[in-house]
Parts: structure tokens; C-alpha cells; sequence
């Protein structure tokens, strides 16, 4: 929500269609929408208030199958966060929906993703997907966020992480991706979203992650893209967007994504980065992004996947996240919010899921820290069947 | 939802509407949403002060125009964009297929179609990419400075009700970087700035905004560097939750310190005291903003970064004639800022706490930062105030933490 507007009052805004909510603050990170949230007023309140109050952790990290939940107030409603994800199709003419057509390939990825971390993948008619998906394609070989738009980077790894999750990545001229990708590299090893030239690390995270998945990491300067990575790191031992920028959880993930990808994690001071993330835990459970900020159930994913890469996990509690994690969830309608009682999207369903999965949750499928897809799906990339 | 009544027809008379009304007024600096029963209040508020025609003119539910204010109902929102979209991507398939033609003649009209609608479309949808690029396409071809210029303006305005717009902040630093050998550059970069300020204003803790100012600061002449460590000093000290502002402040402080290795050659003794007194002066205001301003995490962690570069490079690598460092001295204080923060008094405030685990958590942090030999001063000092105990008492959840930064080192000791 945007404060102290000079159009209308606070009210008007609230009396509106929410249009500040979806651009502003709960979208997309990865995909080009910056998911700050530091507004403290819920917008849409969804169940009665959750009781908060915790009673002083349990010191012992959770064996995989211990009764987790049993120590925890909910359970993950696992059916109906299926449903949820299954109907955000069918609801395409509100304006809140179609005013995100453009990044539709990440929210694919997200949607699918969830579904199969919940085992459910088949709910969904994979012909009719790809078949779109490929509509996307764009004759450079990057691939678009929907039809008819223009390709980028950030769209381009979001399709082939749907088609290795569908074992379809044989449909992809394989080469003309890839060219497309290396293309991107500048001189300096950093790479740009597209042909605009916008310089991020988060570019150099899905270039790397997305040619690793293909097999075509020779196509680019492996070494300089490293060095560009490592010259975005702080003081504080996390990453920003650019050399000199200020540390975010989301960068740290791709920046350390990206290095434990291309085996270069040495370049990581595990204890300083560690005591950052580490850091992010707030009272309630949660993880933020930054210092200062309200937690939020999508930095389940961002911090707690960097932790598990530098090996510092035991340092939050994990206990205390599982809870904040399931106390965001619609139970009535299923999905997740990034607070509690805040109005559900499937960018914080598939961040909820992925963290319960890192967490090692009963009933999900496991997911990798790095390339964000399910273990199995990894496991079949890079091992065969 | 009453938006499906509106047929393809009146759609197109909405976006009609809408791009002449941008046409019409080019000065409009801020755009909102606004719900249709406000309309009547917006108007009866403007009414008494009523002395423009543009009232009249738009005497309508749809939109509302004042003093450069664009109002847009909410109610007419999903028409209006399906309308925008519509006409954008038709015109810019047009336009593309008449790119390609041979002789390449392309019709003036069709450039300010694609102007027009993709205006109209960001309007509603602030990070369709593909019509942000399709300006920058057109930008780049006819090469006058006057649309460049317009294209920041655009941005702004965006801006005004997406203040996260990624594609907004990106179009800006395409902007700047394309015409970054012109004149106007400093300029710009000044304005640039105020800009950031304006709208860290209203949307706190913007991450893109000063992620935007961070990267200005490589565009910036030494002056323009000193000038705004000095103007936003002002800011952060009314903002001190604002971790961003802190860290733009580092980012100046680093690119000063930056410049001074560089050009070691011509530096003059005026200029080694002159960082260095930057640099105390930001470690004592910084110490006074948290005794003022009690459990502020984005203090305390300037602080670190303050005093561990003070340690490791301002202290040892300038060479200040009239100074000679004195370590002892600075850990003293260092402690002496931990003792008076690390009290929690009975009332157990919520802040008090914070305060405490900040202030341990910094002096650890100092500790590891230190280098070998005199690490083992400091840790001798440290040994009396039993910092472990205070750690796991005050914040109990990252015992584990705890047990590795200080566990490990009082074991070493015994």
C-alpha cells in the first residue's frame, strides 16, 4: 500500500481493488517485481487474529519425521492449497490477475512447482501447458513472461525450469537457448536481462542455473561471471544487484545459488553471511529480507535455501519458522499469505511449500537449495532416470 | 463484477479518454486509483476553489484531473487496461512489420501510437515490460534529448503510484546510461537524487529506490559525492529505521575512500584529514542516534561497518601527520558504548532488550574483526562482562549462534 498519497486519502485506497497491493509489495522478486513489504497494516484480513504468543523454543532441531506438527498449533493443508493453485487459472478476469499477464511463465513455474513438491503434478494438462509455454518462445530463443511479449532472462529460466519438471526439456532447441543466454554476458562477467542491458545478479544466477540445467555452462565465461558475483559482496558478507549494493535476502540467494553452482563457494564467508541471515529470524518466526522489516513467508525461501547452502541452518529455529510458515495459510480457502491474515497469493504458496520442503516437512517432496525444483527433478537432469 | 458491462466499444472511448487527457495536460507529475464513491468528495473539495475549466470538462465518474492530479476510478480499470493493451500490441505488431519492409519508411503515426498507448498502458500496469521497451526503441532511433528527457518524466510519474516498479527504476538507469556523454548528465544525476528522496518519503524502506541511488553514485564527480554524504545526513536522522539510507551513506563513504587510493599520487595531507574526519565525525553522530534512539538494528549495524573499516583501513592506512591511532582507547570506548546499552532495567521494555542484544552482538562482531594480536586485548576485556550469559539471556532463540561466535572463543581461554 502506498503511504501518504496525495490522491485520495488512505481510505480511498483501501476502498479500491487492492491495485496498489499486487504491484507494490507481494510480487515477484525474481521475476521483476520487487516483494518489499514493510507495511504493517494488513491489507486483507482473512481468519480471526492468530493467537502469536510462543512459548521459549525447543532447543533440539527436528529429526525429518518426528511428529512436527504435533508440537505445532496447524498442519499443512496440503488439499486445499492444491485446489487454490488449480483455481488461480479459472479467475483470469479480475483486474488483480490480468494486470500480471506479463510475468504468467513465472507464475507457471511457482504454481507447478507447488503442485508437484505437493505430489500432484499430474492435476494439471501438461500438453496443453507446454504447448502455450512454446508460444512464448521468441525467435532470439529467450522466452517471454506470455504471448506476444518480449523475451528475458528472468521469463527464460522460469520455462526451462516448467519443462524439467514436466521431463519435457527435450522439446527445447537446446543451442538456441543457450546462445541466447551467453549472449547476455558482458565483458565484465555480469549479465544483462535482456537486450536493454540491465545489469543484476540476480541475471547471473538464473544464466548460470539455467545452462547448468542444460548442459551448456562451457557457453559462457564461468570464471568471470564468479569474479562479477564476488565483487557484489559487502562487509556484511551478504550480495547486492550490483557492485555497492546494499545486501538483500534475495540477492544472497542467487549470488550464493550461483556460486554453489559453478563449485565456488569458497568465495563465501559461511560464518559472516550466516550471522546476517541468521539475523533475519524476527520474534514471531519469520524471516525477513532485510534489516528492519516485517517478516515475510517468502524469505522462508530465500534465507533459509542460502543457510542450507553455506551449512548454517542450525542457526535459526527451525521449529519457530514452521509455525509462522503454517500459521499463514488460508485454511478455509487454502493458499498462503506473506503474514498472517493477509490476502493469499501463489508466489507466497510456492515459498511457503519450498520452505516447509527445506524444513523437511512430513508429506513434501524435497526440493533443492540451489536450482529451486524438486530433488527428484534435479536428480533427473543431472543423472539420467 | 460490473467491468464485464463495458463493451469493446466503450472501452476504446475510456482509452480515448484517458490519452486525451495525458495529451492534453503533460504536466500530470502523479497518478492514483480511486474508488467511485470518492469521486463525489473529490469533486465537492475542489468545488469551492473552483476556478478551472478542467472540472466541466471531465464531468464524468471515469477520471478525475487537478492541479496535475490524475485520479482514475477503480471502477473502470479492467476495461481500460484490456482496452490499452489491446490497441498497444496492435500497434506495435504494425509498427514492427512496417520496420522490416524494405526501405524502411516507417509512418510517424505509428511511432505515437506505440508513444500513446504504451503511455496509457504503463498507466495501469507499471511493469509490462514490452511497452517500456518499445519506447526505448523508439527513443534510441530518433536520438533528441527532448524525449529522453521525457522518458525520465514518464518514470516519474509511474512512479508516483508504483514507487517498486522495477521496470520504472530500470527505464531510468537506461535513460541516464545511454545519454551519460551529454552535457545534461550532472544534472540529471542531481535530480536523480532528489527524486530517490522524494519517494523514499512516502514508500519507506524502498529497496529499488536507493538501490537506484547506490548505483548513481559510480556517475557522480568527487564534489557531487561529498555533497550528498552531506545532504542526506539530514534524512537518515529522521529516518533511522531506514537501513537503505544507511547503507547509501556507506556506499558515498566507500567510493570517497575509493578515490583517495586511487589517487594516492596527488593526495595531499588536507585530504587524508579530511576522510578521516568523515569518518569519526559519522562514528560519533552514530553513537549519539543510538543512545537517542534505543534498539535501532539499523544503527548498530552502521556501526559495524563504521568501526570495523575504521580498524582495518581509515585508522592504519591514512597517515594523518597530528594523529597517531590508539587502539586501546577506541576499544574503551567501543566498551563503554556496550555498558551503557547492554542495562535492561526492570521494566523489561521491549526496546531496552534489543538494545542489549545489539550492542553484545556488535562488540562480538568487533571482536571477530579485529586482528590476531589485539583480538586478545579486547578479549580479556570482554572476559569480566560474561557477554555469553547477557547473549543467551537476552535472546535465547540463536543460542546456537551464540554457542559458535562466543562459545568456542571463552572455551579457548579457559
Amino acid at each position: 500500500m502506498i503511504k501518504n498519497k496525495r490522491l485520495g486519502t488512505e481510505k480511498s485506497r483501501d476502498k479500491g481493488l487492492g491495485f496498489g497491493e499486487s504491484r507494490d509489495e507481494r510480487w515477484l522478486w525474481m521475476s521483476g517485481v520487487v516483494d518489499d513489504v514493510e507495511d504493517p497494516i494488513p491489507k486483507i484480513k482473512r481468519l480471526p487474529v492468530a493467537d502469536h504468543h510462543l512459548s521459549s523454543p525447543p532447543k533440539k532441531p527436528p529429526s525429518p519425521h518426528s511428529p512436527l506438527s504435533a508440537c505445532l498449533m496447524g498442519e499443512l493443508a496440503a488439499d486445499k492449497h492444491v485446489k487454490y493453485i488449480i483455481s488461480i487459472e479459472k479467475k483470469k478476469d479480475s483486474f488483480e490477475s490480468v494486470v500480471m499477464e506479463h510475468l504468467r511463465m513465472s507464475g507457471a513455474y511457482w504454481g507447478l512447482t507447488t503442485l508437484d513438491l505437493l505430489g500432484k503434478l499430474e492435476a494439471v494438462d501438461k500438453e496443453e501447458v507446454i504447448s502455450w509455454l512454446m508460444q512464448c518462445q521468441h525467435e532470439s530463443g529467450g522466452f517471454a513472461g506470455n504471448i506476444g511479449h518480449d523475451p528475458h532472462i528472468l521469463y527464460t529460466l522460469s520455462a526451462v525450469q516448467v519443462l524439467a519438471l514436466f521431463d519435457k526439456l527435450d522439446v527445447l532447441d537446446i543451442d538456441k537457448v543457450s546462445n541466447y543466454i551467453s549472449g547476455l554476458q558482458n565483458e565484465d562477467g555480469s549479465f544483462a536481462g535482456d537486450i536493454w542491458g540491465e545489469v543484476d545478479t540476480r541475471f547471473s544466477y538464473i544464466a548460470v542455473c539455467c545452462l547448468s540445467i542444460l548442459h551448456r555452462s562451457d557457453k559462457i565465461d564461468v570464471d568471470k561471471a564468479v569474479n562479477y558475483i564476488v565483487s557484489c559482496k559487502n562487509l556484511d558478507g551478504g550480495f547486492g544487484c550490483t557492485p555497492g549494493g546494499e545486501s538483500h535476502a534475495g540477492q544472497i540467494f542467487c549470488c550464493v545459488g550461483a556460486l554453489a553452482i559453478t563449485g565456488a563457494l569458497h568465495h563465501v564467508d559461511k560464518d559472516l553471511l550466516g550471522w546476517w541471515l541468521c539475523e533475519r529470524q524476527v520474534k514471531s518466526g519469520g524471516l525477513n529480507g532485510r534489516p528492519e522489516k516485517l517478516p515475510d513467508v517468502c524469505y522462508s525461501w530465500w534465507v533459509l535455501s542460502s543457510l542450507i547452502m553455506i551449512d548454517r541452518v542450525h542457526w535459526i529455529s527451525k521449529e519457530k519458522l514452521v509455525k509462522y510458515i503454517l500459521d499463514c495459510q488460508d485454511l478455509e480457502n487454502g493458499g498462503i499469505s506473506d503474514r498472517p491474515d493477509d490476502a493469499v497469493d501463489v508466489f507466497h504458496t510456492y515459498f511457503g511449500v519450498a520452505g516447509l520442503s527445506l524444513l523437511e516437512y512430513p508429506g513434501l517432496k524435497a526440493i533443492d537449495p540451489a536450482y529451486a525444483l524438486p530433488d527428484d527433478v534435479v536428480k533427473r537432469i543431472f543423472f539420467g532416470k | 463484477m460490473s467491468e464485464n458491462a463495458y463493451s469493446d466499444a466503450k472501452a476504446l472511448d475510456l482509452l480515448n479518454e484517458l490519452e486525451r487527457i495525458l495529451e492534453s495536460n503533460p504536466l500530470i507529475d502523479e497518478v492514483g486509483f480511486v474508488h467511485p464513491s470518492l469521486f463525489s468528495t473529490l469533486k465537492e473539495a475542489a468545488g469551492s476553489s473552483a476556478s478551472s475549466q478542467d472540472i466541466s470538462e471531465h464531468e464524468n465518474t471515469n477520471f478525475w484531473i487537478r492541479d496535475h492530479k490524475l485520479g482514475i476510478s477503480t471502477q473502470v480499470l479492467l476495461p481500460l487496461y484490456k482496452a490499452a493493451k489491446h490497441a498497444f500490441m496492435a500497434a506495435l505488431r504494425e509498427y514492427k512489420t512496417s520496420e522490416n519492409l524494405p526501405g524502411n519508411s516507417v509512418d510517424d503515426s505509428l511511432e505515437s501510437e506505440v508513444m500513446s498507448h504504451s503511455k496509457a498502458l504503463l498507466m495501469l500496469s507499471c511493469d509490462f515490460g514490452t511497452a517500456w521497451n518499445s519506447r526505448k526503441f523508439i527513443v534510441l532511433k530518433k536520438q533528441l534529448l527532448p524525449m529522453f528527457i521525457d522518458e525520465l518524466l514518464l518514470s516519474a510519474l509511474i512512479l508516483s503510484y508504483a514507487p517498486k516498479s522495477e521496470r520504472a527504476w530500470s527505464h531510468r538507469r537506461w535513460v541516464i546510461h545511454t545519454i551519460s556523454g551529454n552535457s545534461i548528465l550532472q544534472q540529471i544525476i542531481e535530480g536523480e537524487s532528489e527524486l530517490v528522496e522524494k519517494i523514499a518519503e512516502r514508500s519507506k524502506m524502498n529497496y529499488r529506490a536507493w538501490n537506484h541511488r547506490c548505483w548513481l553514485v559510480s556517475y557522480m564527480t568527487r564534489e557531487q559525492v561529498l555533497h550528498q554524504l552531506e545532504k542526506s545526513r539530514n534524512w537518515a536522522s529522521l529516518h533511522i529505521a531506514d537501513s537503505s539510507c544507511f547503507h547509501y551513506r556507506r556506499r558515498l563513504m566507500l567510493r570517497i575512500f575509493e578515490d583517495f587510493c586511487h589517487t594516492q599520487a596527488d593526495h595531499s595531507s588536507d585530504y587524508n584529514f579530511k576522510i578521516y574526519n568523515i569518518w569519526k565525525d559519522e562514528l560519533d553522530w552514530n553513537a549519539a542516534l543510538i543512545k537517542r534512539y534505543v534498539g535501532r538494528e539499523a544503527l548498530w549495524l552502521h556501526r559495524r561497518f563504521l568501526s570495523s573499516y575504521w580498524i582495518r583501513h581509515i585508522a592504519t592506512d591514512l597517515h594523518v601527520v597530528s594523529y597517531q591511532f590508539d587502539f586501546g582507547s577506541f576499544i574503551d570506548h567501543e566498551l563503554c558504548l556496550l555498558d551503557s546499552c547492554s542495562t535492561i532495567p526492570d521494566d523489561d521494555f521491549e526496546d531496552f532488550q534489543a538494545q542489549a542484544i545489539h550492542s553484545a552482538t556488535y562488540i562480538v562482531w568487533l571482536t571477530k574483526q579485529i586482528p590476531e594480536p589485539q583480538r586478545i586485548d579486547i578479549q580479556e576485556k570482554l572476559r569480566a562482562r560474561d557477554l555469553n550469559r547477557l547473549l543467551n539471556t537476552a535472546c535465547p532463540e540463536r543460542s546456537s549462534l551464540w554457542d559458535c561466535l562466543v562459545g568456542a572463543e571463552a572455551s579457548s581461554q579457559v
